[in-house]
């Protein structure tokens, strides 16, 4: 049975494998090997590991380092960090597709609104000093200009915007003398278009004495000089 | 202001989530991180490298077929190419390595291949791995090693057969398809 003469070899094949078989055993070993396919296969498969052995380092056979106790914890942090913000971006691609929609509804709206601005002007209290107002105290990077000026129907503010989330809401108003608050309309900031609005209110600009913008929930004023 | 909400999306891949990441980490941050000392020399660069595996094995999660390989082959290559980058970064800016943790000086594939072999060492029982350093790493005859260990010559060489295959075992689990 080859299985049972195999048995009195096999224990051979490590030592062969690692070149440390004494000569006399191993011309016995490889004359077994010449009729013996399974312990050929056996020994190859051995030799292979042995190959890789000269590579190791047996300086470091003892216990691998562990990685810091904290260092997934930060590792998960960082994905989750990276996650909020891929999520944002998705975000707005969705409000992108939402103000397309109702696109067709805002190019109505600005055609009244200059269809008003046209007829005030033909009303004619052209020549009137504009306002320039000056936003302080504003966060890093974000910007806000508007101008104001007299009109028939009482005043025009042209804002504009920028640093801030594309499709952000933006309420502007105006304050009177007695600092009674008036809506002068609303607009949506987005990025490369539209972030110049003209909006109108009744009030006349020599009775504004502020104006605000609320700009997602924060509200900044300007005084009207 | 219009409620946004964004629909979760159909997960196939692995590390697709944080909670994926956490798995992974798990199981592999230790070997992953085992391979990145000896080669860089150094565990804040470790640190960094596991760290950079781990991001870059989320941004890719897609791209992982369970088809091709395992979980943790694919880790390991992924950290592979940042201890390369990782290196030649450090070429630009060399340090001193510190609590005589050598950087490995052999190129990256025959570290990582001697680092399985290390690797597969310290899973093997204690009796062959005795066997294996002290007649093949110490070059000692085998007469020597049996007297040391109070057993017969023949002990010696059956339990270098027997740690060779138990070597070639714990490769397999490491994932080694030499």
């Amino acid at each position: 049975m080859t299985a049972e003469r195999c048995r009195e070899w096999r224990e051979s094949l490590g030592a062969q494998a690692l070149g440390q078989l004494p000569a006399a055993e191993r011309v016995a070993l490889e004359a077994h090997l010449e009729g013996c396919p399974d312990c050929r296969a056996e020994l190859e498969s051995l030799q292979s590991v042995a190959r890789l052995m000269p590579l190791a380092d047996p300086g470091r056979f003892a216990e691998a380092p562990s990685p810091p106790p904290l260092l997934g914890e930060r590792i998960a942090a960082t994905i989750a960090a990276e996650q909020r913000t891929q999520d944002r971006r998705r975000q707005r691609r969705r409000w992108g597709f939402g103000l397309a929609w109702s696109g067709a509804a805002a190019a109505l709206a600005t055609a009244a609104v200059l269809a008003v601005f046209v007829l005030g002007d033909s009303g004619g209290s052209g020549g009137a000093p504009q306002r320039q107002v000056a936003f302080h105290s504003l966060p890093a990077g974000m910007k806000i200009d508007a101008t104001l000026e007299p009109r028939s129907y009482g005043t025009q503010i042209e804002v504009y915007v920028s640093g801030v989330r594309s499709g952000t809401l933006c309420r502007v108003f105006l304050r009177d003398s007695h600092g009674v608050r008036l809506s002068a309309g609303s607009f949506r900031y987005r990025w490369d278009a539209d972030s110049h609005a003209v909006l109108s209110s009744a009030l006349d600009l020599s009775r504004t004495q502020a104006v605000g913008i609320r700009v997602g929930g924060r509200t900044f004023v300007a005084p009207v000089a | 202001m219009d409620a946004i909400r964004v629909e979760s999306e159909t997960l196939s891949g692995a590390l697709r989530e944080e909670r994926d990441v956490r798995e992974a980490y798990a199981a592999h941050a230790g070997e992953l991180y085992g391979f990145a000392v000896r080669s860089l020399g150094d565990s804040g660069l470790a640190e960094e490298a596991v760290q950079e595996t781990f991001l870059r094995a989320w941004r890719a999660g897609e791209r992982f077929d369970p088809q091709i390989g395992s979980l943790r082959t694919w880790l390991f290559a992924i950290l592979r190419n940042v201890v390369i980058d990782l290196g030649r970064a450090r070429a630009a800016r060399p340090r001193v390595a510190e609590r005589g943790i050598e950087p490995s000086v052999e190129p990256i594939d025959e570290a990582l291949l001697g680092w399985q072999m290390e690797e597969a060492m310290r899973r093997i029982g204690e009796q062959h791995r005795r066997v294996l350093v002290e007649t093949y790493y110490r070059g000692r005859p085998y007469a020597e090693v049996a007297k040391d260990l109070g057993v017969p010559e023949g002990t010696v060489k059956s339990r270098v057969y027997y740690g060779l295959r138990a070597l070639r075992v714990a490769l397999e689990e490491i994932g080694y398809d030499g």
